[in-house]
Formats: structure tokens, C-alpha cells, sequence
């Protein structure tokens, strides 16, 4: 694992861009396979694309049944022990091979932050449990029902955190497939296409809902309460809030809306209503720049939080106030205008409910 | 140091891989080696199944099927001794040297139309691959992978009869195919084998030869017969048809004589293609079952 890291180091200059880092493996893997295939070709056409009905060429020479029987199946020609115990370790290393980047993807690119280590352990090792029962079944629909009996018998009941965990679990079972059925070639590029799809989704934030508020616009307000000396209770990591669950958010959310109906009795407004997302690559020259900005464009503005990502673009949050007479798109426009390059996006949520209380229709 | 660590592996990968590597060469001269020793062991087998005083037929060779010839049925010797061979579901040909058991090369009959085929014989320079409603396809030797125009023949006899096999008699230009079952009540104690002729001022002329059930039986403790393939016998002319499900051989003459009548040599799981060669070597094509599928040689005795 170290010589590997080191090679990949090596091939990436030193990146930690998780995609150059997934690339520098696949590269390593793929020579691998093309060392392999050149002086085993036979072996590699069994173990990773027998099942895609690669043919042998002609003319083919055919098993001798006869020398085969008296030799006995103990040897490493065609059909022996040797063979079969050969291109089935091959199968099942190859399933792990697919397997680690996949567990990488999965630990690394999360929304959420946490991940199950038992789901990431499960992840390497169904594939060879499945590989291992299709390679037995193969071909044979008498095997295939007698498992289905078998399994039928064991009971499998868990619950998931995250829909996304059985995607990667539906992906195991998929690789472990076609592993069995000596397609790895398959199981290769599939592997490979959705590790990217799932880094780049996660790389882009693919998904979020850009039409409704998100929860850290409905609760600055009330965080920004809370966080000030005068609050009840201590602000809850931000973080922590918006990894919260729905339902868990919603009981939450009740829980500010009576502790602001205790506090908001002086009747005075928020000092800020909006929240300034920025993404950016260059944290010091884009926060330069925004504040230029945001000096010019609202009634105050406070610097909230800077998140910095590894191999994706970090994030500066803005508590801000605007003035009545610049509207939303105005101060995303005028940002925009100053980023001068160093700003990817910017997104201005108002914080709506507290709008709605204030009267403030700015 | 990482990098002269990553050097190091590299070098030391490629010099690996070039030692393991097997050059085209020697793999070609060990083909050949491996073809004539095959070769040579056949011919001492025959000579030791010919010094052999008993008629008990043990096998001289036995080649193991590739996997597309798992449901390996019907088989039919050329006349350059080369064997041609079928799967039960693909029109995909596969052209053997049973002697030395070696895929010469495989074509597909036009786009590979799907069916029950079960015979195919060699007339001339024309093959007839025959499905089991009594439809005869019709083509030519092809090209290693390649796809080779055919047309059809309907002999209307689907209804009758269900086919499994197929041979051409050269001196009458027929096709012969006997039936596996047929139809009619009254034709059931009778081993029907359908002539179909196909050159002369009458072709395409279906005559029927009957030979009652019970010679076909014989002494054996069989019910019936059941062909499964028939071929015709370079040296006699007869016809000769094995069962799969009786795991029988039967010799019969052009006029309908039983010559012979006697379980299958050896040990076949689900016999499905018979032939002999013209140096008197039978051949019978075996679909996978407890074993895979396989070609088994004896030395055939008149």
C-alpha cells in the first residue's frame, strides 16, 4: 500500500485532487493489466473478458479428453486444478483491485459527513462472495436454484443511512457479477465510470435544490440569535445543523421558532438577513474582492465561515444585511462584475421567514 | 527516492513481462508439434485397434468441444476428411480436423438465424444444415468468421415427422433423414427414413424407405428407436444410424435391411452426430451433459 501511494504520489506530483489521484491508479492498474495480457494472454482472456464472448481464434487446438483422463485433473493444463485455482485467485484479486478506489470514492466524496466502516469493509468483500458463488453456479440452473434455496434461508435486513450507500452496494454486487462470470473488463469500466460520475457529482454539488431556500438560509437568523451573548443556549456547530435529517431539522426548526418568540419580544430587526455563498479556489483574493463589493452594496456584512475543501472548490459564507434599494440579483451582479477571475460562484440566500416577521421586503 | 523506487519497478515490471512473454513462434511451432503427435498417437491407436482379434471398438481419440459447441449436434465428414459440426440452436459451422483435433475454422450461416438444427451433411461443394420441422438450408464452405449467403428448402414434411439428422447418399444424389417420431398411429411400428432427391430430371422426388420397428430392434432390449443422426457409410453404402435415446447403433442397407443392430460403443452421455471418415473411423458427437461436450474416435469395423 505505501509503494503504491508512493507511485501514485509520484504520478500525480504530489496532488491530493482525488480525480488525478483516481486517474494515477487506473493508469497503474490498466499497465498492470496490459503487462499481464501481454505475457499471459490466455489467463487474462479468461479472467476478464470470457464472459463478453471473446472467442479463441482458429484454428484451436481442442482438449485431448483421453490424456485428460489418464493424466488426472492435478496439473496446469487446460481445465486442470492448476488453471482453475489460477484464473479464480486472479478473479478475486481483480474484484478487490476494482473494489479499493471504490471505498476511496466512497469514504471521500460524501454530502454527509461520516461514513459506516462496516459498509465500506462490506464493499470489498461482497464481490468476492458473489464472484465466488457465480463462478460455482455458472451454467448450471440446478446449482442456481439450489442457492436460491440456500440464501432463501438466510435473512438480510439492514437499514441504510444514506440511499446512496446501496448504490455502491447495488455496484459491489454488480462487479462481484461480473467477476463471476469472467467479464472483469466490464466490471473495470463500470467501476471507473462511476467513481467519476460520483466524484464529479459530488465535486459540483449536482442535486441541491437552487429554486428553494436551503436550511442554512432559514436559520441564520436564528443561529445568529442564539450565537450572540445574550441567547439561552449555545449555537450548535453550523455544520452539524445542515447534516441534520429532515425530520430532525424540522423538530429543530420549532425549537428556534418558540426560543425566537421568546427573544424577539424587543421588536428589534435582525442585523442581517441574507447569507453570501462564495465558491471559490482562491480563498484570500476572492474574499478580498467580495468585500470590496459587499461594502458598497448592504447596510453591513460579517464574515460567517470559511469551508475548505480538498479537490473541489472551497466555500466563504457571508452574514449579510442589504440596503433596501439593492435588490438580490443587483448585489450577485455586482460581485460577479468584481471577481476579477478568482470567484467560481455566488449565491445570495434571503432569509425569508425572518423577512416575513420584520416586514422588511428588501 | 520515490521516484527511483517507481524507476526501479517499472525496469524491473518490463523485464518480467518480457521474460514471460511466450513470442508467436514458439507458439506456433508447439501448435504444430502438438498436431503431429496427436497425429501420430491416433495412427498408433488405430494399428493397435486393428491387431485387436475381439470387435469390441474402444476410443482412439476424444476431443473436448469448445464452449459455442456445448449443444454440439449434428456432424458430417467432408471429402478432404475434415469434419463440420453444429450447435443445436446457432447456424454457426465449425469445420474440424478430427484427427487432430483442431478447430480449422467457423462461419455462420447468413446472420446466425436461430432454430432447432439438427443434421448437416456435405453434397459437392454444398452443405445442408437441417432443423427439425424439415426445413434444409442450403450454403457454401465459408471464410474463418465468416457469413456466407443461404437459401431454404421446405420438404413440407414438419407435420409428420420431427428430424434429427441428415446425409447424403453421392451415388443417388438423395438427402436421407430419418425420423425421430412421426405423426401417424399406423406408421409408428416402423423406422421411416425420408429420400429426398436432388439432381436428376426428378428432383426434388421424396420417396420413403420402411423398415419395420422390430429388425430395427433386433435382439436388444429397446422399445423402439429413435435416431438421433445418421451417416452413410463410405465403404458399404449403408446407412447408419445411432440413438440417443437408446444409446443404439444401427446399420441399415439403401433397400432397407438391418446389417447391424447394437448398443453404442463406449461410454455417451447424449450421442447426437455420427459419421465416418473414409479410412473407416467413426465419429460421435456427444452434447455436454456430466461431461462437456466432445467428439469420441473409434476404429469403425465393417
Amino acid at each position: 500500500m505505501v509503494v503504491l501511494t508512493q507511485i501514485i504520489d509520484v504520478l500525480t506530483q504530489g496532488s491530493d485532487r482525488p480525480v488525478r489521484r483516481l486517474f494515477a491508479y487506473y493508469a497503474i492498474v490498466a499497465a498492470v493489466v496490459a503487462a499481464l495480457s501481454f505475457a499471459f494472454p490466455d489467463i487474462m482472456r479468461q479472467v476478464a473478458g470470457k464472459g463478453v464472448n471473446v472467442t479463441a481464434t482458429s484454428p484451436q487446438l481442442l482438449p485431448d479428453a483421453l490424456e485428460e483422463a489418464q493424466r488426472g485433473i492435478i496439473g496446469f493444463g487446460a481445465g486442470s486444478l492448476g488453471e482453475v485455482a489460477v484464473v479464480t485467485i486472479l478473479i478475486l484479486l481483480g474484484t478487490i483491485v476494482l473494489m479499493m478506489p471504490v471505498t476511496w470514492v466512497y469514504m471521500s466524496a460524501r454530502p454527509i459527513p461520516g461514513h459506516s466502516q462496516a459498509l465500506v469493509q462490506t464493499l470489498i468483500i461482497l464481490p468476492i462472495v458473489v464472484a465466488g458463488i457465480i463462478i460455482v453456479v455458472q451454467n448450471s440452473l440446478a446449482l442456481a436454484f439450489s442457492l436460491a434455496g440456500v440464501v432463501g434461508a438466510v435473512r438480510f435486513r439492514t437499514n441504510l443511512r444514506d440511499t446512496r450507500d446501496l448504490v455502491y452496494v447495488f455496484l459491489s454486487i454488480g462487479v462481484g457479477f461480473a467477476a463471476g462470470v469472467q467479464s472483469l473488463a466490464v466490471g473495470a469500466l463500470v467501476t471507473i465510470v462511476f467513481n467519476l460520475v460520483s466524484l464529479l457529482t459530488w465535486r459540483y454539488d449536482y442535486g441541491r435544490n437552487a429554486l428553494t431556500p436551503t436550511a442554512s438560509s432559514q436559520w441564520a437568523g436564528p443561529l445568529e440569535t442564539l450565537a450572540s451573548p445574550t441567547g439561552m443556549h449555545e449555537i450548535p456547530d453550523r455544520d452539524l445543523v445542515l447534516s441534520l435529517t429532515p425530520e430532525k431539522a424540522d423538530a429543530l426548526a420549532d425549537r428556534f421558532d418558540r426560543v425566537r418568540s421568546v427573544l424577539g419580544k424587543n421588536k428589534k430587526k435582525p442585523r442581517f438577513n441574507a447569507v453570501l455563498t462564495i465558491t471559490t479556489d482562491y480563498v484570500p483574493e476572492a474574499q478580498k474582492q467580495a468585500e470590496m463589493v459587499l461594502q458598497k452594496v448592504t447596510k453591513r456584512f460579517k464574515l460567517d465561515e470559511v469551508v475548505q475543501h480538498t479537490g473541489k472548490p472551497s466555500e466563504i459564507y457571508y452574514l449579510v444585511r442589504l440596503k433596501k434599494s439593492v435588490p438580490r440579483d443587483e448585489v450577485l451582479t455586482a460581485i460577479h462584475d468584481n471577481s476579477d477571475g478568482m470567484i467560481a460562484s455566488a449565491d445570495l440566500e434571503l432569509a425569508e421567514p425572518l423577512q416575513g416577521r420584520d416586514g422588511d421586503k428588501s | 527516492v520515490s521516484r527511483a523506487r517507481v524507476l526501479g519497478l517499472a525496469v524491473c515490471a518490463v523485464a518480467a513481462v518480457s521474460g514471460c512473454r511466450e513470442s508467436s513462434q514458439a507458439s506456433a511451432a508447439e501448435f504444430q508439434a502438438t498436431a503431429r503427435a496427436r497425429e501420430q498417437k491416433l495412427q498408433q491407436r488405430l494399428a493397435k485397434a486393428d491387431a485387436n482379434p475381439t470387435k469390441e471398438m474402444t476410443p482412439v481419440a476424444m476431443w473436448m468441444m469448445p464452449a459455442e459447441l456445448r449443444e454440439i449436434s449434428g456432424i458430417a465428414v467432408t471429402t478432404g476428411g475434415r469434419l463440420l459440426a453444429h450447435g443445436d440452436e446457432v447456424a454457426r459451422i465449425f469445420v474440424l480436423d478430427p484427427r487432430r483435433g483442431v478447430v480449422l475454422k467457423k462461419f455462420t450461416v447468413g446472420n446466425g438465424p436461430g432454430g432447432d438444427f439438427e443434421g448437416i451433411t456435405a453434397a459437392g461443394s454444398d452443405i445442408y444444415l437441417l432443423a427439425s420441422n424439415g426445413t434444409l438450408y442450403r450454403f457454401r464452405e465459408g471464410a474463418d468468421e465468416s457469413s456466407v449467403p443461404y437459401s431454404t428448402i421446405d420438404t413440407r414434411l414438419g407435420k409428420e415427422c420431427e428430424f434429427e439428422g441428415v446425409a447424403y447418399e453421392a451415388d443417388s444424389a438423395w438427402l436421407v433423414m430419418p425420423c425421430k417420431r412421426v405423426s401417424k398411429k399406423l406408421e409408428r411400428g416402423q423406422l421411416i427414413i425420408y429420400r429426398l432427391r436432388l439432381q436428376g430430371p426428378d428432383s426434388s422426388r421424396l420417396t420413403a424407405l420402411m423398415v419395420p420397428m422390430s429388425q430395427v430392434v433386433g435382439s436388444n432390449d429397446w422399445k423402439g428407436f429413435h435416431p438421433s443422426d445418421i451417416t452413410i457409410d463410405p465403404a458399404t453404402g449403408n446407412y447408419v444410424l445411432i440413438s440417443s435415446h437408446e444409446k443404439g447403433l444401427v446399420a441399415i442397407t439403401p433397400d432397407g435391411q438391418v446389417e447391424r443392430s447394437e448398443p453404442l460403443p463406449g461410454k455417451h452421455p447424449q450421442p447426437e452426430g455420427v459419421a465416418i471418415t473414409s479410412d473407416n473411423i467413426l465419429i460421435i458427437s456427444d452434447e455436454a451433459s456430466k461431461k462437456p461436450a466432445h467428439i469420441t474416435l473409434y476404429r469403425w469395423r465393417l
